[in-house]
C-alpha cells in the first residue's frame, strides 16, 4: 500500500514471475558491485589489496585451513568468535530478561539502576576494553566481559520498556484469576515483552559481534578480529577478506533467523496495531 | 476507554511523589559511587582507581589540557563522520526510494553492510585511504550511515497515496511535493535513524583511534593503560560516557521535535 | 473444587469508594441471591464497573465490606470470575491456551485443563478455533473466548464488566441470549454491568440503578420477566415498561446533570 507512485518502473516482462526478476535483479546487482570492485582496486589501489578475483582465490586454502605456519587458522578463530559470542549472548539474555523485568516491574529498582543502565548502553563498550585488560589481564575474560555487557544493555532496556508498555488491563485479568507475582512477571510481562527481546537481540548481535573482535584485537587473543589484523599486516587481505564476508554472513544470518522466529513463534505479533 | 480508567483519576498529590522517587535515584547514584570507591580502594593501585583518585585526574587532565585537546580531536572526527552519514544517508535513502531498480538490486547489499561488524573492514580501508583523519573520517562514516539511509528509506516509502492524491489534486509540482509532502513525512525515520547513527559513530570513532593514527581519546584511554595509570583511563573512559549521554540526549530532543506532530509523542 | 450445588451469595454491606478527593459512589448495600442475575445500570462515570471490581477483590472499597458466601472479600477470591468489556485476551496465547489460564493457574491436572477447556469452547460455540490468535478473531468471537475463560473456571459467581459494549449491535444480541441459554444449562448467580437499558433489564432478576455523585442505589426493580428469556421477551409488555421505568430514571438524571451544566456556565 505505501510506495512512492512516480518512481520509475521496472518495465513489466510477462511470463517471469516477479520474485524471479526481483533475484535476477539482486544478482545482477551483486556482480556489477563486484567488477566495479575488481576495476577500482586494480585500477587505483596498490597490489596488495583485495579484489574478488584474489578473494576467490584465497577462498579454498583458507576454508581448507592450509595457511602458512605460523599465521592464525581460519576455523579456529572463527570458532573461538562464534563461541565468545554465543555466551556473550546467554549471559545477555538470561540478565537482560531479569533486570529488564524487575525494573520493568519495580519502581524502586527502575529508579535504582535506570541511570546506570541507558549511561551503559548509550557509551560505546568498547571504550573500556583498555581498562578491562588493567584489571583482568590479557586473558579472554576481557572478551567474556565486553561481548556479555554488549548483549546485556539492549535486551536489558528493551525488556524493560515491553514490560513498561504492558497494559495495565493484562495484569487485571491475571489478578482476577489469582495470579501471584510470579504468574505476572513471568507468565504476562514476558511473553507480552518478547517482541521487544527480539528487537533487543538483533541489536545485541551488532554490539557482540563488533565488542569480540575489538577485544580479539587489543588484547590479542585467538579469534577473528585478530586474524583480520594480523593478515592485514602480514599483507595477506585476500585471507583476511574472507573472515570479514564470514562476519558478514554471521551477521546477516542471525539477523534472519530472529525474523524467522519471530514469524515462526510469534504469530500473534503483528508490526501494525 | 476501560471503566478503570474513568474511575480512577490521577493521584493529586504528584510532588510528594516525585520527590520520592528523584530521592531514590539520587540513593542509587551515591551507591553505585560508593561502590566504586570501596571496590578501587580495596584492590591494588595499578588495576583499579577508586571514584575519588578518578574525579582528580580528570581535573589534572582537564588542567594540563591534555583532555580538551583529546576531546576536540574526537569531537572533529565525529562530527565530521557523522555529517558525512548524515549526507549520504539521507539523500541515498531518498534516492533509492525514488528508484525502484537500484533499490530492489542494492538492498540484500545494504543490509548486509549493516549486519557487518565494520571494524572488521578498517584494515581495507587503511589500506585504501592511510591512517590519517580522512581514513578515521570514512570509518566513522560506514559506521553511521546505514541506520540513517534505511530509516530514510523506509520513511519515504510509507508516505500514504492518501495523502500523495491530495497533493496531486492541488495541482501540487513535483519539488513541491517533496518539499511539502514527502521530506516531513520522512524526516522522523531520518532522526530515529540519526539517533542510532550517533551511537554506532561514537563507536567508530573510538575504533579508528585504536586501530588506525592514534589520537584523541581513544589515544589517551590506550596510552595511559601502557602506563598502568587506571586513574586516567577511567577519567577518559567517564568523559566519553558523558560525551555519550549527551549525544544521546541530543538525538533524541531532535527527534522528538521532528516527529511531534506524530500522535503520542 | 467443583462448585455445583455451591452458593454464590453476595453481601454488600455499607460500602463506598474514594480515590483521592473524589467519592465514586457510597452506601451500597445489596445482597444477591443464589442464581440470581443483577443488572446494575447507571450513567457513564457513577463508578459500576469499580463496584464489580469491587466485588472481585481487584479493588478494595473504602468503607463497608463485601462478602461472598460468608467470606469477606479482600482478593480475587476462587469460584468468582470477570469477564471484561476489554476481553482481556492475552494476544501472545491461542484460543485454547486462553481458556485454558484460569484452570492453569488453578493448578489443575492437565487431563481436566483439556477436557474442560474442548466442552467450554464447544460451549461457547467455537469448535474448531482451538489454535487461532486472537487477532484472527472477530469482536464477538473473542468474547466468546473470554465468556469461555471465565466459564472454564467453573465459577458459581460470574461478574459481567459490560462484556459486550464493544461488540457491533447484532453480534451483541446473539450473544446475550447465547449467555442466557447457558446461564438456563448452568445457572449461577451474575451481576451484570452495562450501560445499555435494554440488555439490563432482558438479563437481569433484579435492575440496580446507581444516581447521583458521588452515586448510591437510586432504585432496585424486579423485573418479573419468565425464565428462561427467550427473543419474545422483548416484545413482551413488561418488559416495555420496566424499560421504560429504568429510562425514566436516568433520563431525569442527566436532565438533572445537563441543568447543573447550564448553571456553572
Amino acid at each position: 500500500m505505501a510506495s512512492v507512485p512516480h518512481e520509475v518502473a521496472i518495465p513489466r516482462t510477462y511470463g517471469v514471475s516477479a520474485r524471479t526478476q526481483r533475484t535476477f535483479l539482486r544478482i545482477a546487482t551483486g556482480v556489477i558491485l563486484l567488477v566495479l570492485w575488481e576495476v577500482l582496486v586494480r585500477w587505483l589501489a596498490p597490489p596488495f589489496v583485495a579484489r574478488p578475483v584474489t578473494v576467490a582465490r584465497a577462498l579454498p586454502h583458507v576454508l581448507a585451513n592450509h595457511l602458512p605456519p605460523g599465521t592464525p587458522t581460519f576455523w579456529g578463530a572463527a570458532e573461538a568468535t562464534v563461541v565468545a559470542s554465543a555466551e556473550g549472548l546467554a549471559i545477555g539474555i538470561v540478565g537482560g530478561v531479569l533486570v529488564g523485568l524487575t525494573m520493568g516491574r519495580l519502581r524502586t529498582a527502575d529508579r535504582l539502576l535506570r541511570f546506570y543502565i541507558s549511561t551503559f548502553f548509550a557509551m560505546p563498550i568498547i571504550a573500556l576494553v583498555p581498562v578491562m585488560t588493567l584489571w583482568f589481564g590479557y586473558s579472554s575474560t576481557v572478551r567474556l566481559y565486553i561481548v556479555a555487557l554488549g548483549a546485556f544493555l539492549p535486551i536489558c532496556l528493551n525488556v524493560y520498556d515491553g514490560t513498561r508498555s504492558l497494559p495495565a488491563s493484562f495484569v487485571e485479568v491475571a489478578q482476577s484469576y489469582r495470579a501471584r507475582w510470579w504468574n505476572v512477571w513471568f507468565g504476562i510481562a514476558l511473553p507480552a515483552s518478547l517482541p521487544y527481546l527480539l528487537a533487543g537481540f538483533k541489536l545485541a548481535v551488532g554490539r557482540v559481534l563488533v565488542g569480540a573482535v575489538v577485544a580479539e584485537y587489543i588484547v590479542n587473543l585467538k579469534g577473528l578480529g585478530s586474524y583480520i589484523v594480523f593478515d592485514s599486516r602480514t599483507f595477506h587481505q585476500p585471507e583476511m577478506m574472507v573472515a570479514v564476508l564470514f562476519l558478514a554472513l554471521l551477521g546477516v544470518s542471525v539477523n534472519a533467523a530472529a525474523d524467522l522466529a519471530t514469524r515462526r513463534f510469534l504469530p500473534w505479533y503483528r508490526r501494525s496495531e | 476507554m476501560s471503566a478503570i480508567q474513568v474511575n480512577e483519576p490521577k493521584p493529586r498529590m504528584i510532588v510528594p511523589h516525585s520527590v520520592r522517587g528523584g530521592a531514590i535515584s539520587l540513593v542509587g547514584l551515591v551507591i553505585g559511587a560508593g561502590i566504586w570507591e570501596i571496590v578501587g580502594r580495596h584492590t591494588q593501585a595499578a588495576s583499579f582507581a577508586p571514584f575519588s583518585q578518578t574525579v582528580s585526574a580528570l581535573w589534572l587532565m582537564t588542567r594540563s589540557g591534555e583532555l580538551p585537546t583529546a576531546l576536540e580531536s574526537s569531537l572533529e572526527l565525529f562530527g565530521a563522520g557523522l555529517g558525512f552519514a548524515m549526507l549520504f544517508g539521507f539523500f541515498g535513502g531518498l534516492f533509492l526510494a525514488r528508484i525502484r531498480l537500484l533499490r530492489i538490486g542494492l538492498e540484500p547489499y545494504i543490509l548486509m553492510l549493516y549486519a557487518t561488524p565494520m571494524f572488521a573492514l578498517i584494515p581495507f580501508i587503511l589500506s585504501l585511504f592511510g591512517f590519517e583523519f580522512r581514513a578515521k573520517v570514512i570509518v566513522v562514516t560506514l559506521f553511521g550511515v546505514w541506520p540513517i539511509l534505511i530509516n530514510t528509506l523506509e520513511g519515504a516509502r510509507s508516505v500514504s497515496n492518501d495523502l500523495l492524491e491530495v497533493a496531486k489534486s492541488y495541482r501540487s509540482t513535483e519539488p513541491k511535493l517533496w518539499r511539502h509532502v514527502i521530506i516531513p513525512y520522512t524526516l522522523p525515520y531520518t532522526m530515529t535513524g540519526v539517533r542510532q547513527a550517533i551511537a554506532r559513530s561514537l563507536i567508530g570513532m573510538l575504533a579508528s583511534e585504536y586501530l588506525l593514527a592514534a589520537t584523541g581519546l581513544g589515544n589517551l584511554i590506550l596510552t595511559y593503560t601502557n602506563r598502568f595509570d587506571t586513574a586516567r583511563v577511567l577519567a577518559a573512559v567517564l568523559v566519553i560516557t558523558l560525551l555519550a549521554t549527551i549525544l544521546m540526549a541530543i538525538g533524541r530532543a531532535i527527534e522528538n521535535y521532528f516527529a511531534r506532530w506524530k500522535a503520542g509523542v | 473444587m467443583s462448585t455445583n450445588g455451591a452458593a454464590g451469595r453476595i453481601q454488600i454491606d455499607g460500602v463506598a469508594k474514594q480515590f483521592g478527593d473524589l467519592r465514586v459512589f457510597q452506601d451500597i448495600d445489596l445482597a444477591i441471591g443464589e442464581r440470581e442475575i443483577v443488572s446494575i445500570v447507571g450513567p457513564s462515570g457513577c463508578g459500576k464497573t469499580t463496584l464489580l471490581r469491587c466485588i472481585d477483590g481487584l479493588v478494595q472499597p473504602s468503607e463497608g465490606e463485601i462478602r461472598i458466601d460468608g467470606a469477606k472479600v479482600t482478593e480475587p477470591p476462587r469460584g468468582v470470575a470477570v469477564v471484561f468489556q476489554h476481553f482481556g485476551l492475552f494476544p501472545w496465547k491461542t484460543v485454547y491456551e486462553n481458556v485454558a489460564y484460569g484452570l492453569r493457574l488453578a493448578g489443575a491436572p492437565k487431563d481436566q485443563i483439556a477436557e474442560s477447556v474442548a466442552r467450554h469452547i464447544e460451549l461457547v460455540g467455537l469448535k474448531g478455533f482451538d489454535k487461532a490468535y486472537p487477532y484472527q478473531l472477530s469482536g464477538g468471537m473473542q468474547q466468546r473466548t473470554g465468556l469461555a475463560r471465565a466459564l472454564a473456571t467453573d465459577p458459581h459467581v460470574l461478574l459481567m464488566d459490560e462484556p459486550f459494549a464493544s461488540i457491533d449491535a447484532q453480534t451483541r444480541e446473539i450473544l446475550q441470549f447465547e449467555l442466557l441459554r447457558i446461564w438456563e444449562s448452568r445457572p449461577m448467580s451474575m451481576v451484570f454491568v452495562t450501560h445499555s437499558i435494554e440488555e439490563a433489564v432482558l438479563m437481569g432478576d433484579r435492575v440496580v440503578v446507581l444516581r447521583g455523585r458521588p452515586s448510591s442505589i437510586h432504585e432496585v426493580i424486579e423485573t418479573g420477566l419468565p425464565r428462561p428469556r427467550t427473543r419474545d421477551v422483548l416484545s413482551s409488555p413488561r418488559f416495555n415498561e420496566v424499560r421504560e421505568q429504568v429510562w425514566s430514571l436516568l433520563m431525569h438524571e442527566a436532565e438533572q446533570a445537563e441543568r447543573e451544566l447550564q448553571e456553572v456556565r
